[in-house]
């Protein structure tokens, strides 16, 4: 058990430093999906060596909302836009650095609480904590809307991850909670995105301006 | 049944908001906000009388400090729901008192939930309700301040679930399976058994996300823009009470930490970031032209400076603490109520805008002038008592430097409000304003006498209610 899900926590985490890496906007999207997916696949593996059922109703939640629904949202912000940051901006390869870093850190904080866990899963904790970190990185230095709403999931798929590995999940309530508050966020910042578009012709939030001070 | 009816109330009437307009709407309306301040004064009577009442088996549960908060949030919204029909008119309705009522409901289920979960689902939900408010207008300004205010509170909050997470895996690797982990009841009975690293590291993720909502320094960036931006009436809510509620949450979790890591761990932390809010608000208020900004920074100064009070604690400190939250949020919400009107005078929010006001508007500029007086801290009103308490509290606990330090600061921000209330105060009437009737502004006359109240002779009840919520808070 153990080793599929340290494996699936990696793959989550590779997944969010391929997301950093690549500049192409669907490109990032599918890595969005891929990462839900892997979530949900976390959730049905737990569900499956714990017998937790409820963990599978979690896992539908996840395909449903995270990697079918919100993905479609979200590219229907980016419709017509073009499929990269239109100026040379900073090169990816700091950015890496960074996230780089962040992992390591990740691990230096959270070990310590690991190590207390007496779950199987606990070597996947520092793995989803990086992602999360790595995902609040992003979000804060995302250059577009689309971009720092990404980041945002990301970061919420981490802490998500960080859930199912260390308690197998929150109690029901509150996850119906989070699941209802993720998807009433995208969907507020669809309409205000749009909205932007209409004003801006653009999605590039440099571009907002009108208050300082 | 009490709790649940006062929940019921605003989101019933929310429901009914979305399909009635015109004049069945303001009934409605009118019907719906004196209810919930009626429902929340009632809550805080029954509260001081039981020490705590509790719904749906334990879910909802309103202690000393709850119904505090739940009183301030019924007081508040019935002060802004006076003024709200005049924001909102024909078929703008429908995009603004639902969400107000919706709002209001969102506040109240989050300091009324025991379960420390579903207090994020619903401080979260407080964000999502008061975004449509904060674009009302739908200006470029109130677009990107909207944007701004639900990416960082969005991104803020999910902070705070990240905190919350690593509450619960404490609780559970601790006490395993125990029946709702999350309800604060059961992590107050388990916390001098909790993981003292875990919890600390919780409480500092929870401190940082919540104290987003709060507005505290670094995180408060989104604040000023929000509720600028905002109609009158909402940002009189979002200032008086929301950032209260944000600092609620923290305090639920205060308690556990000092039982599981000890106090000194809260007490650094609130500190510093009272200090910086301060800071960053002092900075701001030594010049400012624009005086709907000037109201925001100075919410980011008295957030800090009971975040400080909370830092000092004892029983002053709290109570000094608690008591200020109260007299910040009557004045605030009378100031930015006011705000209001001046705009609507003057049309604009540039100070060097605004001359001569106490001429332009005989009634609204005089009260404007109280309301100012009283939140620079001076004496008859309740923000003096409560700033003594504070500060009173730190040289007590030997906090010399940080008390000094919080004094200076808030010395800066009294002389440049000072300033900028004078070049409005005075000079050659501008603008064409004309002056509702006086009885509409009966309620900001009775906020501003509660203020005189409880800056003279505290109301009989007010002390042990104060004692009653320190005792929540300190272990």
């Amino acid at each position: 058990m153990s080793a599929l899900t340290n494996f699936l926590a990696f793959l989550g985490l590779l997944t969010t430093l391929l997301m950093v890496w690549r500049q192409s906007r669907p490109a990032r999207l599918r890595l969005l999906v891929v990462q839900s997916l892997l979530l949900a696949a976390q959730a049905i593996a737990i569900a499956a060596f714990t017998g937790r059922a409820g963990l599978l109703l979690v896992a539908l939640a996840l395909i449903l909302v995270k990697a079918w629904w919100i993905p479609r949202a979200l590219g229907r912000m980016a419709e017509g836009v073009p499929r990269r940051p239109v100026a040379p901006g900073r090169s990816a390869g700091i950015r890496l650095l960074v996230s780089g870093a962040l992992v390591v850190v990740a691990y230096a904080l959270i070990l310590p609480v690991s190590a207390r866990s007496p779950l199987p899963t606990r070597g996947g904790i520092p793995l989803a904590f990086a992602m999360a970190l790595v995902g609040l990185y992003a979000c804060v230095t995302g250059r577009d809307a689309v971009g720092q709403i990404l980041g945002f999931l990301t970061f919420e798929n981490g802490i998500f991850a960080l859930g199912l590995l260390a308690t197998y999940g929150l109690p029901g309530l509150v996850e119906a909670g989070v699941f209802l508050d993720v998807l009433v966020v995208v969907l507020i910042a669809e309409g205000l995105v749009m909205q932007i578009r209409q004003e801006h012709a653009t999605i590039d939030v440099d571009r907002l301006r009108e208050l300082r001070g | 049944m009490l709790l649940v009816a006062l929940l019921a109330v605003p989101l019933v009437a929310a429901a009914l908001l979305s399909r009635a307009s015109g004049r069945v709407a303001g009934v409605v309306h009118a019907f719906a906000a004196t209810a919930t301040s009626a429902l929340a004064l009632t809550t805080a009577v029954v509260v001081m009388r039981e020490t705590s009442v509790e719904a749906l088996e334990g879910f909802l549960r309103a202690d000393a400090l709850s119904a505090w908060m739940v009183a301030l949030v019924g007081g508040v919204a019935g002060l802004a729901s006076f003024e709200a029909p005049h924001y909102a008119r024909g078929a703008d309705t429908r995009r603004f008192l639902p969400f107000f009522h919706l709002f209001v409901f969102t506040m109240l289920l989050a300091v009324t939930t025991d379960d420390v979960g579903f207090m994020w689902v619903a401080v979260e939900g407080t964000t999502l309700a008061s975004v449509f408010l904060v674009n009302f207008e739908r200006t470029r300004a109130s677009l990107e301040a909207s944007y701004k205010y639900v990416l960082i509170c969005s991104v803020g909050i999910a902070v705070a679930f990240l905190g919350t997470v690593l509450i619960y895996f404490a609780d559970v690797t601790r006490a395993g399976d125990v029946e709702h982990a999350l309800r604060w009841t059961t992590l107050r009975r388990l916390a001098p058994a909790l993981p003292a690293g875990v919890v600390e590291m919780a409480f500092v993720f929870l401190l940082v996300g919540y104290g987003t909502k709060a507005g505290l320094a670094p995180m408060h960036t989104w604040l000023p823009d929000a509720h600028s931006e905002a109609p009158a009436p909402v940002s009189a809510m979002m200032s008086g009470i929301l950032l209260a509620i944000g600092l609620y949450a923290v305090l639920r979790f205060k308690p556990i930490v000092d039982l599981a890591a000890g106090p000194p761990v809260a007490r650094r932390l609130l500190i510093g970031l009272g200090l910086a809010s301060m800071s960053v608000a002092a900075a701001f208020l030594w010049n400012p032209h624009n005086y709907k900004r000037m109201l925001a920074y100075s919410s980011v100064e008295h957030l800090g400076l009971v975040s400080l009070g909370l830092g000092f604690g004892g029983p002053w400190g709290l109570a000094g603490a608690m008591l200020h939250i109260a007299n910040h949020a009557l004045a605030k919400s009378v100031l930015f109520l006011l705000s209001g009107r001046i705009r609507a005078a003057y049309a604009s929010t540039d100070v060097s805008a605004v001359r001569g006001l106490l001429t332009r508007l005989p009634v609204s500029g005089r009260l404007f002038l109280a309301a100012m007086l009283a939140l620079m801290g001076l004496p008859p009103f309740g923000l003096f008592v409560s700033e003594v308490m504070i500060f009173g509290a730190g040289f007590a606990a030997g906090q010399i430097a940080a008390a000094v330090t919080g004094l200076v600061l808030l010395l800066i921000a009294f002389a440049g409000t000072l300033n900028a209330l004078q070049r409005m105060l005075h000079g050659n009437a501008a603008g064409r304003g004309v002056e509702p009737h006086v009885w509409a502004s009966a309620p900001m006359i009775a906020a501003l006498a509660l203020l005189v109240l409880t800056g003279l002779a505290w109301p009989p009840g007010l002390a042990e209610a104060l004692a009653a919520i320190a005792s929540v808070i300190a272990p």
